[in-house]
This record gives C-alpha cells, structure tokens and sequence, in this order.
C-alpha cells in the first residue's frame, strides 16, 4: 500500500516517527507499505519507491531540508499524480470551513483513495457529505483520532458493539478544561490562576477560548452525533456553556458534596457541553489532561473509556484507523 | 400509584385475611405490610400497607369495600417518590426569588452560599423532588438561570 501524508505539523511528524518505528508491524500486514509522499502548505517531497522516514523523522521542516523537494508543488497534484492508496489527511483544523482539509479529502475520495484523519474541521462542517462520498466511490474513511485522541471509541462502537444501540454518549472531551478544572479542585486555586498554569505548560494556546468556552468539546459532540448516532447535526445544534465563569467557590462547594465539576459534553435528545456536577465516584470522573468517553446502550448499558485526548498518544488512533485500512484491503485481496 | 394505608382491625383471629381480600380483589399489590400485634389499643391492632394500585378509582373502591366490612381506615395517603438533586447556580442571584416563587415543586433540604471572593457568587442548591416533577423542576431551575443571567451547574 502507499501512503501520503498531508501536513507536517506536530502530528504528522509524530506519526512519521511512529510509522518508522512501527514498521515491522505494518510490514507484516502488508509488505509493500510505503510512505511516497509527504506534503506542506509550501511544497511536498514524492518518491514511488517510498520516502526516508528515519531521514523525516529527525527533521522539523522539509521544505528546504529534504532533496527532491518540490517547492510550490500543490497537495492536489501530490494526491493526483502519487497514485497513492490511502492518504493521511493531518492539517491544521479549521472549524469554520473545514479547509484546506475537506478539499484534500474530498479531492482524494473522489480519487478512490482511502482517507484516515485526526482533523475534526472536515467532520464538523460536512460529516454527511464526506461519509457519503466514501461510500459510493467504495474507499475506507476513519477518523478515530479526532474525538478524544487516543481513546478508541470509534473502533469500539464499530468492532465490538455491532448489535448495540447507543442510546447516549456523555464524555470528557477537552483536557484543557479537564487540567484546569482539576487544579481548581485539587489546589483550590481560581479559574485564572489554573488557566494561566495551562498557558505556561503549553496544554492550551495562547488564545484559550476554544478550549475554554467549550468549542472544541462541541465540535467532537457534533462527530460523536453524526458518527455514532447516525444524526445529521451541525455545530450550531449544541448548546454551548464554557468554563470561564466557574468560581473557585463553586468548586468547593460542590466538592463538600462529593462531586467534581466538570465540562462535561452529552448527546441524547439535545446535544449540550456545560460544567456539570459529576459524583466523585463516578466513571467519567478522570482528572489532569486525561478524557473520559462514557456510552450508555440498550445491551451493554454502560461502558467508559478513558485516556489522553490529545498530544502524540493520539498517534495511537492514527496507526490504529491506518491497520485497519490495511487490512481490509488484504482480506479484500485474499477474498472470502 | 402507591399508597400508605393505616388500618385499625379488631384484635380477633382472622382481621388480618379479612382485611386483605379486599385489596387483591381491587388490583392492589401489596408491597409492605406492618401489623402491630404486640400493641392493641382498645381491643383494636392497627396495621400500616403500602399498596401499588393501578389507579386512585381502585383506590377508592378498595376503602369503600373495607368500610363495609366495618374496618376503621385511620389513614390513605398517595406515597410519592422523590429525588434528590443538587445544583449549582453562579451569578449574581436574586435568592429570594428563587426560594420564594421558583422551588415550589420542590422542597430545599440543603442550601449554601459561598463567601464571595469572586465577583459573582456561587450557591448550592439541594432539592427534594417528586420523581415525576424532575423535569419540571430543571426546567424551572434553566428558566431561572436565564433571567438572572446565571450559570446554572446540575448533575449528570
């Protein structure tokens, strides 16, 4: 199989140093894995016989580091002319239009190439429209890194879950909120204080309100509707209550009573992100950077998973939606 | 629908049967009963049900029928359920209105207001409701947060 990866961020240089690592593992599913292309917003770098990864995986740019490189060279034309089978779609997310991104995996869907992402803007703005181009040109599409990093509950639904019907997914969703939150509580400091600490240790951005006004919560409230709901949900369906105007106070006096408050993300009748007041002893309650995804079905009732949300555990989920496509296709290949 | 029956039958043998006939007769279930033998009062044993009867009409014929048989019903009252709830509401919040005009379906059993070193302040809430009422209350509880432009924080 070939694969191109667009986008050489923070996780797309983590995954080409995962696959590397990794690639005993992919080898034995397919042994013509290969990495042949690699694109930025400033050129790409292609090679049919399959890039150097342990070469990419010391750099931080390849634009200028990496020989062949094509500067100026457009990811349409990468994907066009690469021939590749599957494309790792890993830009910047966008939730407003989805771009560039949705273009990418639209252009490549259309292709007949198979598509695995970590960048929710696509699947925020057009879910149902990039499902459905999938379908019909017959191409895998999986996204299980954009909800809740590398905790795998889309794999789960899908693969151990077939019969269930989920009914409800309630979750821990952003770890920015989840770390502030949980230095409110454990070291009774103000919403400011826990904020600026996240600021310092680099979990948030230096402008935090799609962290803490709930945005980024919403936006995998919409994929987890969509995804395993099967509703047709827009951001503009969920009731959005961020964190900023949650009071040391209030922390404590919730603690008084056994609970922890926290932002908590709910899909059942009406989609909501809002501080919630969760039972210490309760599953969801996790604490630090970590997520916590709690699904209530009419056969297994309650299952919850819990890891990290994002930074390079999410490589996990990456590998994970790549093996899978792998798969696939050799069972395909080798018939029933 | 639950109800609690007190019923006062003569200290003889055989009351107790007499007494619960009616009551399967009429679709109740008995689901405790507590009969106070060792405490007559006036040749008489009181006896507390707490029967789940399919309507108050059942109910209602149920009493009939015991009264005609000439046992006393010292008490029939509907056993409601409740729920407890706790919230949180931020803001600047008005609490006599809250109190006042806004929990009348449910009862305050705890209520606490922080010492407010922020600019807003944080009260809890804890709330005894009828089962069936919850979503009333929550609704009520929204509708206020709206008006006084508060955050309101409930449980999972």
């Amino acid at each position: 199989m070939k694969v191109i990866i667009i986008g050489f961020g923070f996780i797309g240089r983590e995954l080409i140093r995962t696959l590397n690592e990794k690639m005993e593992v992919l080898k034995s599913v397919d042994r013509n894995f290969k990495v042949i292309g690699v694109s930025t917003s400033k050129g790409y770098v292609y090679d049919k016989n399959g890039l150097d990864l342990e070469r990419l995986s010391r750099l931080r740019e390849i634009s200028r580091e990496y020989e062949g490189f094509k500067a100026g060279g457009s990811t349409l034309e990468l994907i066009e002319e690469s021939g590749a089978d599957l494309m790792v779609e890993a830009t910047p997310t966008n939730i407003k239009d989805g771009e560039p991104g949705l273009t990418f995996i639209k252009y490549a869907l259309e292709k007949g190439i198979h598509v695995v992402t970590p960048n929710k803007g696509p699947l925020v703005v057009a879910f149902k429209e990039l499902k459905q181009l999938a379908e019909k040109n017959s191409c895998i599409f999986l996204y299980e890194a954009t909800v809740a990093g590398a905790v795998p509950v889309f794999s789960l639904v899908r693969d151990c879950l077939r019969g269930d019907k989920v009914v409800r997914i309630s979750g821990i969703l952003n770890g920015t909120t989840n770390y502030i939150l949980s230095r409110m509580y454990f070291e009774e400091t103000s919403f400011e204080i826990a904020l600026k600490e996240a600021q310092e240790r680099g979990i948030t951005e230096r402008d935090p309100s799609y962290d803490v006004d709930g945005i980024d919560a919403a936006c995998k409230i919409v994929i987890l509707a969509n995804a395993i709901m099967r509703r047709d949900v827009m951001l503009k369906d969920v009731k959005i209550t961020g964190i900023r105007r949650v009071t040391q106070e209030a922390v404590a006096l919730a603690k008084k009573s056994d609970f922890a408050i926290k932002l908590v993300g709910t899909v059942d009748r009406n989609l909501e992100v809002a501080p919630k007041l969760v039972p210490i002893n309760h599953p969801l309650c996790v604490h630090g950077t970590l997520n916590a995804v709690h699904l209530e079905t009419d056969l297994a009732k309650e299952i919850t998973l819990i890891g990290y949300g994002a930074g390079k555990e999410t490589v996990s989920a990456i590998l994970n939606d790549m093996l899978t496509v792998l798969k696939r296709r050799a069972k395909k290949k080798k018939g029933p | 629908m639950k109800f609690e029956l007190t019923l006062a039958l003569a200290d003889r043998p055989g009351q107790l049967l007499k007494a619960l006939e009616p009551i399967a007769k009429n679709g109740g279930n008995i689901i405790s009963i507590f009969h106070e033998r060792e405490r007559p009062t006036e040749g008489y044993v009181p006896v507390s049900l707490v029967v789940d009867f399919p309507s108050r009409q059942n109910l209602r014929k149920t009493l009939d029928d015991l009264k005609g048989l000439g046992i006393t019903i010292i008490k029939s009252e509907e056993v409601i359920e409740t729920q407890r709830l706790t919230v949180i509401l931020i803001g600047k919040i008005d609490l006599k209105t809250l109190i006042e005009t806004k929990m009348e379906n449910a009862r305050v059993t705890g209520f606490e207001v922080s010492a407010p070193t922020s600019h807003e302040s944080s009260v809890k809430i804890e709330l005894e409701v009828p089962t069936g009422l919850v979503n009333k209350v929550m609704d009520d509880l929204k509708a206020l947060s709206r008006e006084e432009n508060a955050v309101l924080i409930s449980s999972i």
